[in-house]
Parts: structure tokens; C-alpha cells; sequence
């Protein structure tokens, strides 16, 4: 009897740990995912125009989405040829570059999964590369299953391209091994290194949704084979891309957001003679005081720049005297405060509020904000009558390590 | 054998532990949708809301230490009125309980699970405090002690890290625009303390019942502050009109925040793993209740049997609504109508109970 029961209780446990033995319902194994480093988006051209998978709609049954198809160019990491630590040896490419065409990016997924084996996987996705004509045409078709999908991180980059954005998929960069982490990296240090100001993915949907800013992302181009260059910022309207900055306008920007780390540097003339130096910029202080003058939006924004001086262009000159440097940092600070009213004017001109004033006009004058602006397309309006005091303030500390 | 165990420490763990659950989620949503950037303070105004009640009961647990909110109203206001108010309590932790296991299960299939069916994570959550809840009160502040620090620290960390995106900007003005809906949101938010009502069933087994208020207290601003501090945190890096357009702010909070270092580049996956554990808190508590209630109810000597028995209505009920936006309407009227149950009704007895002890005491003095 005794037995018997001991038995039994063996073979209750048997069944207590066979559903143990199927494992977990979501297991996925590492090579049997496409896993998607990188995707490039661009216009359709009119052959790719013909490609339409109709995966996703038939041409007669299933209506599908207006407007002109996309065309949606992708990396995908290759299992096992992904460098773990440093050479590895072996010359086989480590990703493979795909292309794929769709009325909306979910489509072109679907296109995509339809042409590969393994299932696509977008939890490493770093970086997503709009052609400079999508970003024009208007973004807001990408968001939302960018959003929706719990895969995509919301830390990826999001940039936009002078060249079809299927050439950066294609790019070798030389200083990297896998090329899309290079464009990654190289979107992340940017603004480590204070040449850009901070950009990802989550960040554009927060000032896109935003009633008070417009967003901006980097802008890109490509110089040489795999050379890629930070050639300006991109500054949106809603979802449209509306104009680009040069790089140096970058660094004004900053100046105006109120980005503290500084990195940009730019010739000054020395006053009273033909002789430039290079002044780099350190940090910055911004002050901004928000009223209302005349019943238009008014801003008072203070800057003060710490800089350096790097270069002198000449060795005539001579920078041994501190009257001298006075006389730099003065006219460092008019040359700043005129790009400054330059860049504010230009963004006013495109009805793109890239600096976040109209956050400030919401967070600080709530009355004015809820009986006259409300919506973003009231603040874009009233941007464009904006009306501004720039005081700029530049100190010069340090001269590096020679005497003259 | 003592049966009072538990220690004004482990009533405030209880209740912390309790109070922190699934709400962590979508609370930062529901306190913009009603408060814009008004949210930090009608999170505030939710909470002060829930201590009012929490305090109530505590006050009537104090006049009645030996007995639960099931047996004093039953002395209170007549045995049979008592019973009939006692059912909708319990019918409310029961649906509560379902709906608990729902939206959990919701968050893992939408987030990280997603090929797994919606019913095996419902049941194997619900089976998992079934069988907890087998055991008596002092292991069930036992756990809850022990998972109290895992509760906590994901949550300060996450809040921690994401401070770095703050913008202060998106948090003014502190003074939402519109003080109706400020005011629905309000009860909206309280209705996420209402798993403190478990006090109830914790002070007859309290070494020292007359600390209980300072439990309650303690219990409330420590999950009410965690609470503040998250609202705070989301709506400063993401800004109120990007939250409109996420269902669970805290979990896309944890995605984009990363540990410096590059050691993690997000910390979702994680987060909601040791969520896991603050679900499994709360879940158990209200599903303690509702057999705990029923038990004395209908005056049965155990309540293990009665465990098993509920699952099953615990789990249809689970399964009832159709999608994620039909559950939170649902949640969302369930806890406002709720506050009927856990605020008011208690209030109500409390007036009672405070005037019929005046005139005993006015009629025994005037026999002496």
C-alpha cells in the first residue's frame, strides 16, 4: 500500500515537470532572427514604383493607403559575422543590404519578411536614415509603427540624408567593422562632443508632440567613399522638414537652447587690422525672459560664451596683451549676437520654432497661452511675429600654452 | 498560540508592497489625460484622497481591534444591513482581483511576450497567488516583507537614470487648466490606492493595533511618494502631449533610459521582470482579501478550500473584456465606483459607530 502510493507520487511529479520540457513560447533562437541594424528610407523611383508587392492589399480586393510607394532599404546583420572583439580575421562582409518597396513602413516590413527566411527583428535597429524628400513630403507616416512596436528602442537615431538613404545602407566606413554602428556612433558622439545637440528617436516624437517647438534632426552627407559629414541640422515643421543650417549654425542653436557644452569654433577679426583668430567656444549660459510687448510674443535672451582662442591665422600679430583679448572677446560677442538674429530670423521666415520658445510662452504665461495660442499651428503663427533682444557676452580665459 | 504577529513594520511593508502593483504603469497616463501638466499635483490630490480613507479605516479598525470591516459593520449597523454592504465589498476585491491578473497580463503580451497566449499568463499570475493564499496571515506579511525592497528599487532606479532628459519646462504650469477633469482625475488616481483597504485584515493580527495609523501612514506616503516621483519623471521627459500616446509611460520611460556606460541600453525588459514581483504583491493581497472576507462572511473556519474555489470565477472574469481599450474604460469605472466602497462606506460607518458610542456612554452615565 505503502508502495503504491510513493509510486504514485513519482508519477505526479513526472507530470508536474513536463511542461517544463516545452520551454518558453517566445524562445528565439539568435540565427534564426534577421536581426536589423540600420534602415534607409527613400522615395520610390518609377521602376521601383512597379515592384508593389501586394503582400500586404490586393490590387482590386484590398484598398490600400494613398499616396506614392517607399522605398525602404535595410542591413541586417549576418549571424556570426558580427566582430565581437578586436580582427577576427575573415573578409566576408558582416551584413547584408536589402531593399524593399511599401505604401507604409509596415508594409514594406511585411514585403521584407516575405523575402527572407528568418523572422525580422527590430530590437537592435540603431539608426533610421530619412532621404532629405521623405523628410519634406512629411515623416508622420513613419511614426506610428515606430511607436506601436515594442521592439524598436527609443533611443535609436533618426537622421536625415542629402544623398537616397539607400547609400549609407550600402557604406563601408573604414573605421568600423559594421557599418550601421558606425553611423550610430557617430549620431551619439556628435553631441558628446558638443557638435550637435542631443538627438534620438523618442526625443523627436516628444518635441514633434509638443505644442510650444518644431524638431530638428541631424543632417547629413556623404564627402568621399564611406566619409560621412555632419553638414547641418535639419529643422522640422510639424512632421515636414522645412530648411537646414550650416554646420557652424549648428553651434548658434545650441547657443540659443541653451546646450551648455560648447565645440564649435569660428574666425574672429582681430579690430583695427586684417588678422583672424580662432576662437573656440567652451560653454555657455543662457538667460531667457519671456514677455509680452505690445500683445506680441517677446523674448529677451542673454548668452554668455566662455571660449578659448586655439589658432592665430598669422604671425605678424602679435597676442601678448590682454587689451588685445578684450578687444577679441568684443567683437567674438557682436559676430555671435548677428548669426544669432540671423538664425532666429531664417527659422521665423519657415514658421519652425526649432528652439522650444513657445514651451517657454506655454510653461510661463499659461493666461496668454490658453486665450490665444492653444494649437501648434497658432504658435507657429504667432513665432513668426516674435519679437527679440539678443545681449551676448563672450569671455576668452585661456590662450593654450604659448606666450605670443 | 499567539495569533498576533505582525509588527507595525510589516503592516507599512504590507502595505506598500500592496499599493504598488500593475497601477505603475498606466498611472502617469491617467494623470495627464485628466490634469495635463497639472499631473504631479493631481497625483497629489489622489493620494491625500486615498489617505483620507486609508486613515477612516484604520480609525475603525482601532475601535474594533478584534474584529474586520466584514464583522464590526455587522455590530455596527445590524447584522443583516452589515452582510448585504459586506457582499459589494467583496464582490468589489473579486473583480478587482480580475482584473489585476487582466491588465498584467495585457502589459506582458503587448510588451515583451508577445507569442504567448493572453490566458497562460493570466492563469499562471492567478494560480501563483491561489496557492499562496492558502497560507495564514503571518506568511502572507512574511512575503510581502520579503519582496518589499525588490518592489521599490527598480522603480528609484529607473527614476533616477531618465532624470538626465528631464525639462523641467514640461512640468509647468504646476496648475493644470481644467479643474473638472482635474477632479475626475483625481479619483481616477486614488482608486489606485485602494489595495490599502487590506489594512483591515491586518490590525486583528497586529502585536500593537494602536500603531496601525502610523503603519497606514507611512504604508501610503512611502507608495503615494514613489508614485509623485514617477508622474514627476514621465511627464518631464516626455512632456504631456507625448503622453497621451503611450499606454504605459513608466514602461517607455525604462526603454529609453539607459545605464550609463553603455552597460544597458534600455532597461525595460528588466524593469518589468522585477514588476512581475509588484504584481504578484498586489495580486496577492486583493485575492487574500476576497477569501479572507468571505471566510468570515459566512463564518468558515478555514479558507484554503475557498482559494481553489474562487479561481476559476477569478479567471472568466479575467478573460471578460474584449481588448486593452475596453479594459481600462472598465478599470477606470471600477475604481471610481470603488471609492463608493472603500471611502465612503467606511466614513459612513464610522459616523455610526461614533455616534452610537456617545449616546451608550450619554445613556450609561445617566444610569450611575
Amino acid at each position: 500500500m505503502r508502495h503504491n502510493k510513493h509510486s504514485l507520487v513519482l508519477v505526479l511529479v513526472f507530470f508536474l515537470l513536463l511542461p517544463l520540457l516545452s520551454g518558453c513560447w517566445d524562445a528565439m533562437e539568435m540565427e534564426r532572427r534577421a536581426n536589423v541594424l540600420a534602415i534607409g528610407i527613400d522615395e520610390a523611383d518609377e521602376i521601383d514604383q512597379k515592384k508593389d508587392g501586394e503582400v500586404a492589399h490586393l490590387k482590386d480586393s484590398f484598398l490600400k493607403p494613398k499616396g506614392k510607394l517607399m522605398k525602404m532599404t535595410v542591413q541586417i546583420a549576418i549571424p556570426g559575422r558580427i566582430p565581437l572583439g578586436p580582427d577576427q580575421g575573415g573578409e566576408q562582409k558582416p551584413v547584408l543590404v536589402m531593399s524593399v518597396v511599401g505604401h507604409t513602413l509596415e508594409d514594406a516590413l511585411i514585403n521584407l519578411q516575405q523575402q527572407i527566411a528568418d523572422q525580422v527583428f527590430l530590437g537592435h535597429l540603431r539608426i533610421i536614415v530619412l532621404n532629405e524628400k521623405v523628410a519634406k513630403r512629411g515623416t508622420k507616416r513613419l511614426h506610428d509603427v515606430l511607436r506601436r512596436n515594442p521592439e524598436i528602442r527609443r533611443t535609436a537615431a533618426l537622421v536625415v540624408s542629402k544623398e537616397a538613404a539607400s547609400q549609407y545602407m550600402k557604406l563601408m566606413p573604414g573605421l568600423d567593422r559594421v557599418p550601421s554602428l558606425y553611423l550610430a556612433d557617430m549620431v551619439d558622439n556628435l553631441s558628446a562632443l558638443g557638435r550637435f545637440p542631443p538627438s534620438f528617436i523618442g526625443l523627436f516624437w516628444t518635441i514633434y508632440s509638443s505644442k510650444g517647438q518644431e524638431a530638428y534632426l541631424p543632417y547629413l552627407t556623404i564627402k568621399q567613399k564611406g566619409i560621412i559629414e555632419l553638414k547641418g541640422l535639419a529643422y522640422f515643421k510639424e512632421d515636414k522638414m522645412v530648411g537646414k543650417t550650416s554646420p557652424l549654425e549648428i553651434g548658434v542653436f545650441m547657443a540659443v537652447k541653451g546646450d551648455s557644452e560648447g565645440g564649435y569654433g569660428a574666425f574672429v577679426q582681430v579690430p583695427d587690422t586684417d588678422e583672424m583668430v580662432m576662437v573656440r567656444v567652451r560653454s555657455r549660459k543662457n538667460k531667457m525672459k519671456i514677455e509680452r510687448k505690445n500683445g506680441l510674443p517677446h523674448i529677451r535672451l542673454k548668452i554668455r560664451y566662455e571660449c578659448e582662442i586655439d589658432e592665430k591665422a598669422s604671425f605678424k600679430m602679435k597676442l601678448n596683451d590682454s587689451r588685445v583679448l578684450k578687444s577679441i572677446e568684443k567683437e567674438t560677442a557682436k559676430d555671435m549676437k548677428k548669426s544669432i538674429e540671423k538664425l532666429i530670423a531664417k527659422t521665423q521666415a519657415a514658421g519652425s520654432d526649432v528652439f522650444g520658445f513657445g514651451e517657454h510662452f506655454r510653461a510661463k504665461l499659461p493666461q496668454y497661452w490658453n486665450s490665444e495660442i492653444k494649437t501648434k499651428e497658432n504658435w507657429a503663427r504667432a513665432f513668426q511675429q516674435l519679437t527679440y533682444d539678443v545681449k551676448v557676452d563672450a569671455k576668452i580665459h585661456r590662450v593654450g600654452m604659448k606666450a605670443k | 498560540m499567539n495569533t498576533r504577529k505582525i509588527t507595525t513594520i510589516q503592516a507599512t511593508a504590507i502595505l506598500i508592497s500592496t499599493i504598488i502593483g500593475v497601477g505603475v504603469l498606466p498611472l502617469p497616463l491617467f494623470a495627464v489625460q485628466e490634469g495635463g501638466t497639472g499631473a504631479p499635483l493631481v497625483t497629489f490630490l489622489g493620494l491625500a484622497l486615498g489617505a483620507i480613507g486609508l486613515v477612516i479605516l484604520t480609525q475603525l479598525g482601532i475601535r474594533h481591534p478584534q474584529k474586520t470591516i466584514i464583522t464590526y459593520s455587522e455590530d455596527i449597523i445590524g447584522k443583516w444591513l452589515g452582510r448585504f454592504c459586506s457582499l459589494f465589498v467583496i464582490l468589489f476585491f473579486f473583480i478587482l482581483t480580475g482584473l489585476t491578473a487582466r491588465e498584467f497580463g495585457e502589459v506582458v503580451v503587448a510588451g515583451v511576450l508577445q507569442e504567448t497566449p493572453l490566458e497562460i499568463t493570466v492563469i499562471v499570475m492567478l494560480l501563483l497567488a491561489c496557492i499562496s493564499c492558502r497560507n495564514n496571515i503571518n506568511v502572507f506579511s512574511y512575503i510581502h516583507n520579503f519582496y518589499l525592497p525588490i518592489i521599490l528599487a527598480p522603480v528609484l532606479i529607473v527614476v533616477a537614470l531618465s532624470l538626465k532628459n528631464a525639462n523641467l519646462l514640461y512640468l509647468r504650469p504646476i496648475i493644470g487648466t481644467n479643474l473638472p477633469d482635474m477632479f475626475i482625475g483625481t479619483l481616477t488616481i486614488s482608486a489606485l490606492f485602494q489595495g490599502s483597504f487590506i489594512m483591515t485584515i491586518i490590525i486583528p493580527s497586529m502585536k500593537n493595533p494602536n500603531q496601525a495609523i502610523k503603519a497606514s501612514l507611512w504604508g501610503i506616503s512611502i507608495s503615494g511618494g514613489l508614485y509623485l516621483l514617477l508622474v514627476i519623471a514621465t511627464v518631464s521627459v516626455f512632456g504631456t502631449e507625448e503622453m497621451k500616446q503611450i499606454l504605459w509611460p513608466t514602461l517607455e520611460l525604462a526603454r529609453t533610459t539607459a545605464v550609463p556606460g553603455n552597460v544597458l541600453q534600455r532597461l525595460d525588459v528588466i524593469f518589468l521582470a522585477v514588476w512581475v514581483t509588484a504584481v504578484f504583491t498586489t495580486l496577492f493581497s486583493s485575492y487574500f482579501f476576497t477569501i479572507y472576507s468571505i471566510k468570515q462572511l459566512l463564518h468558515i473556519q478555514d479558507h484554503k478550500m475557498l482559494s481553489y474555489f474562487l479561481f476559476p470565477f477569478i479567471f472568466i472574469l479575467a478573460m471578460l473584456p474584449q481588448n486593452i481599450f475596453q479594459m481600462y474604460e472598465f478599470i477606470k469605472f471600477v475604481g471610481r465606483a470603488g471609492l463608493l466602497i472603500t471611502i465612503l462606506y467606511p466614513g459612513l460607518l464610522l459616523m455610526i459607530d461614533f455616534l452610537k458610542n456617545r449616546r451608550l456612554k450619554g445613556s450609561a452615565s445617566q444610569q450611575t
